[in-house]
């Protein structure tokens, strides 16, 4: 309880001196209008308060205090940056009152060359600078003409740019480019004087602000007032992040050593995140076979009725089914044979956004003006709130295999062993499932010859693909080939015996379970998003669709699918830059084991365990441009939905 | 007979809905309830004959898994969890809505152009930002001057490696550009007149923020405290990435996936472990359902 107190406190304590420094800036800033002595006096106290805080906080200045290390104790740190803070108060105090010229610049040196004398004498011997004459007189010449063009250039007097250049140009020559500690303290005092008394004639040039001038400041402070906050924390967070990761990629693992494009060439040819050495297997597997066979019925379909009507695919039509269905087998079967993160990641982004997009859309027109829509849409959708860990330990408890000696406790392996069971009994109940999955079979034979013989040859592909699936199943089943259809085998003595599926273990396979998880979160967000688009579709249209003679499923494909398309777009690219990253599950429940491994997770281990920083940075610069184009394509769809 | 066979199949989709919802609603319901049945009754039979099952029901997984004494505690890592959720909601709000009120109602120099650089930082993955933000944590920022050949420190180390602070800060920042984007989505809707009005009666842009902007945005507010304090309670990445090492600073999501990496020692704390980290969405979900979805769908373009 003592942590919670504590945070909350040190929370509290943060967020309430945040806001009082913004609140304190605003009412600052208030004051510039009305009250322009008392704005001049508080803003000079706080730069100064600020700048012999950073200097004397930095340890730059001998400690000056009751104590051997003085610094620690807050008196002594509070006391040179009060100092300061009236030093240069004071003095802002006095310019904003006074309008000639001479007094002005006589104030504005005046308070310089204390402040630098004063800083000058306490800084620490360590920081004394040996000068290096030359380099000083460069830098302070180089930067003064500098500063005098610029201020030409944009219609100032140049003397006003040129002190600017000299201050810095002396700073960067005379503590930049020395040795520091070598030299000793008349030498720390010049050093010291000479930029402060040249920032304080640059400011002793200025005039006192007329009412406009004053009006300026007050409204044109506000916008960075307000987001100074928000891009101070932008700037540490993400851009100055990124921009280094990008260098540190170019890097060895240590940081060390300049490698150019070497990680990403290691990236490439690692036989862990790019093995394609096994691609003939390719054309020897099933599903490969099967996808073939779908893709000459699509394309037979797909001449047919381009010959018919011309058009070879269109939605809804004939042969967009079996068309589909083929690159479905064989985008599964190039993938379970091509191996490696990269082609992991690839499998994952296909998958998951064509299964969770297709779904969604079907729950979304299922669930339509049904009753109780609202509370099967919020079962469904209810997986989106519950963390990818949550989510990984719930389907570890579905995925559990056991040993074939005992119950099977998690479900999908208690379903398919319970199967396996069920198809090798001897009792009725294994009687009544063969015949009932034998006139499923025999109707599709009965359709699929009716289809033959009317001459309806384009409508053949899908109830073929069926009958084929539930023949193969019924002849497992009924035990004409193999041990049956489930999670069984039969023993050499005549035994039954359960074999449950590894779900985690077994490749290449393996990942697609794991993809069912992520699917199993998104399907409600394609759902929700699709839902409300479809019930965006104007009533008018619907209606003269209806009118005119269309049936449900061409008001379906020709009139609501185009209407959404946008949508389906929205859809599929954010999942597309969501599985593109997909960590925690494999995290979770492989750690990248098996074959399972992903960009995301070969980045964490590569950068945080591995202490391989390069190519871990390597890994993450390849997922941002992965993703960027997507990206790209979103946020410019935002703009425009926004003007 | 062909009457009700037709009703039948008119009904099919019906039914293929709710089977669905059935499905659906399968895995939570499988730890739901094996996190209350006992460490024996786990391990022997499947969740669903709970019903027959003599051995029952119990709260004793519960009891352990929040114990503050027990080794496989949860209790600690919650405590982590709220330290990190609380901040990182609250913090982004409130400097966001400062940026947001500023792109869509100051005028200034390169408003459009910043604008649009800032939301198309949406586009950057957490991972890019990671290495270089745990190095900040472990030892500071510090810039060698190139000519010069001197190092200056930007930000000092401030020992934040390993503790909440870390992770809560990392949340923050990631979660502007998102948060700026959306609250300014919503604000620039809001009706022009009525600050020109305010401007008339003698109101700075700080009055205006403070008596209308805020009391007018609070759905906004609401929908995007709700996304960051879901998001951040669900994190594993980040907090994983700037305290995973650290045993005192863990998180929920992290205790849990170390649980599930114990080889089963405690598979049977885990329905419980995991149902104690899920209930809280779960009820944000069902109780503030409107909210929840608008924050989740406004919160999908988050990078």
């Amino acid at each position: 309880m003592d942590k919670v107190l504590s945070t909350l406190i040190s929370v509290g304590v943060t967020v309430a001196l945040s806001l009082a420094l913004w609140v304190g800036a605003n009412v600052l800033f208030d004051q510039a209008r009305n009250n322009w002595r008392r704005f001049n006096a508080v803003a000079g106290a706080v730069v100064g308060f600020v700048l012999l805080s950073i200097l004397h906080g930095n340890r730059l200045l001998v400690a000056v205090g009751p104590g051997p290390d003085a610094v620690g104790t807050l008196a002594a740190f509070v006391w040179p940056a009060a100092l300061g803070a009236a030093t240069f108060g004071s003095t802002a105090w006095y310019l904003s009152g006074v309008d000639g010229p001479r007094h002005r610049l006589i104030a504005g040196i005046a308070t310089g060359t204390v402040v630098g004398v004063v800083v000058g004498a306490l800084l620490r011997s360590a920081y004394r600078p040996g000068f290096d004459l030359a380099a000083l007189a460069i830098w302070t010449a180089a930067l003064s003409g500098l500063g005098a063009l610029i201020s030409t250039r944009r219609g100032r007097p140049a003397v006003h740019g040129a002190l600017v250049g000299a201050a810095l140009g002396s700073l960067l020559g005379g503590f930049g480019s020395a040795e520091l500690g070598a030299g000793n303290m008349v030498g720390a005092i010049a050093g010291a004087t000479f930029p402060a008394a040249a920032f304080g004639a640059r400011i002793g040039l200025t005039n006192n602000a007329d009412e406009r001038g004053r009006a300026r400041i007050d409204s044109g402070s506000r916008a960075y007032i307000f987001l100074v906050p928000s891009l101070f924390f932008i700037t540490a967070a993400l851009v100055v992040p990124t921009i280094r990761t990008i260098y540190l990629s170019f890097l060895d693992d240590r940081s060390e050593n300049w490698v150019g494009i070497g990680n990403y060439t290691d990236v490439f040819t690692s036989k862990t995140s790019f093995d394609i050495s096994n691609w003939p297997d390719i054309f020897t597997s099933r599903l490969f076979y099967l996808g073939t066979a779908m893709l000459i019925a699509g394309l037979a379909v797909a001449i047919s009725t381009k010959k018919r009507d011309g058009r070879a695919v269109e939605l809804g039509g004939p042969s967009i089914a079996p068309l589909a269905i083929a690159a479905g087998l064989l985008v599964f079967a190039t993938f379970s044979v091509l191996r490696g993160t990269i082609m992991n990641n690839l499998w994952w982004v296909f998958t998951v956004t064509v299964v969770s997009t297709a779904l969604g859309l079907a729950i979304a027109v299922l669930a339509d003006n049904t009753r109780f829509e609202s509370v099967a849409k919020a079962l469904i959708f209810m997986p989106m709130a519950i963390s990818l860990v949550g989510a990984s330990i719930i389907w570890r408890f579905m995925f559990i295999a056991r040993d074939s000696s005992k119950n099977q406790t998690g479900v999908l392996n208690s379903a398919w062993v319970g199967l396996g069971r069920l198809s090798t009994g001897r009792g009725i109940p294994t009687l009544l499932a063969s015949v009932a999955l034998g006139i499923v079979f025999l109707a599709l034979a009965v359709k699929v010859a009716r289809l033959l013989t009317t001459g309806k040859l384009t409508s053949l592909p899908i109830p073929m693909f069926a009958l084929f699936l539930v023949g193969w199943a019924w002849v497992r089943f009924v035990g004409l080939v193999g041990d049956g259809l489930g999670g069984v085998v039969i023993s050499s003595d005549g035994e039954v015996i359960a074999k449950p599926v590894l779900f985690v273990q077994e490749q290449p396979f393996n990942s697609v379970w794991l993809m069912l998880i992520l699917i199993w979160i998104q399907t409600g967000f394609a759902m929700v998003i699709l839902s409300a688009a479809i019930k965006a579709v104007p009533a008018e249209l619907l209606e003269a669709a209806q009118v005119d003679g269309a049936t449900e499923s061409q008001v379906f494909w020709r009139v609501v699918l185009p209407q959404i398309a946008t949508t389906i777009g929205v859809v599929v690219t954010t999942l597309i830059v969501l599985v593109m990253k997909v960590f925690d599950i494999v995290k979770v429940v492989t750690n990248g084991n098996f074959g399972t491994d992903v960009l995301a997770n070969d980045f964490f281990a590569q950068a945080f365990q591995f202490a391989n920083r390069g190519r871990g940075a390597a890994l993450a610069v390849i997922l941002f441009l992965s993703v960027l184009p997507v990206m790209y394509f979103n946020i410019r769809k935002m703009q425009q939905e926004d003007t | 007979m062909v009457n009700a066979a037709y009703r039948f199949l008119r009904s099919l989709p019906t039914w293929a809905l709710w089977a669905i919802v059935f499905l659906w609603s399968l895995p939570t319901l499988g730890i739901l309830v094996n996190g209350l049945r006992p460490r024996d009754g786990q391990r022997s039979t499947g969740w669903w004959t709970v019903l027959g099952d003599e051995r029952g029901l119990t709260l004793e997984n519960y009891r352990t898994v929040v114990e503050a004494s027990s080794t496989t505690n949860l209790f600690d890592a919650m405590l982590n969890t709220f330290a990190v959720t609380i901040p990182a909601t609250v913090i982004p709000i409130a400097i966001a809505a400062f940026a947001a009120y500023a792109f869509a109602w100051i005028d200034f120099p390169g408003r459009k152009g910043l604008f649009i650089a800032t939301v198309s930082l949406l586009a950057i993955p957490l991972q890019v930002a990671l290495i270089p933000l745990l190095q900040l944590y472990v030892s500071g920022a510090h810039l060698t001057l190139p000519i010069l050949n001197k190092t200056i420190t930007l930000i000092p180390d401030l020992d934040l490696a390993g503790t909440t602070t870390a992770v809560w800060l990392t949340h923050a920042g990631f979660a502007l550009p998102f948060a700026i984007f959306l609250l300014h989505n919503y604000l620039s809707q809001l009706p022009g007149d009525l600050f020109e009005a305010a401007r008339i009666d003698g109101a700075d842009h700080f009055t205006i923020f403070w008596r209308l902007v805020l009391p007018l945005s609070v759905p906004v507010l609401a929908a995007f405290g709700i996304f960051q304090f879901l998001w951040t309670w669900n994190d594993f990445l980040i907090a994983n990435t700037m305290a995973g090492s650290n045993p005192d600073a863990l998180v929920m999501t992290i205790r849990i996936a170390n649980l599930a990496g114990d080889f089963g020692r405690n598979e049977h704390l885990l329905p419980a472990a995991a149902f104690v980290q899920v209930a809280v969405p779960l009820a944000v979900f069902f109780g503030l359902q409107r909210h929840f979805v608008r924050g989740l769908l406004a919160g999908s373009v988050k990078g």
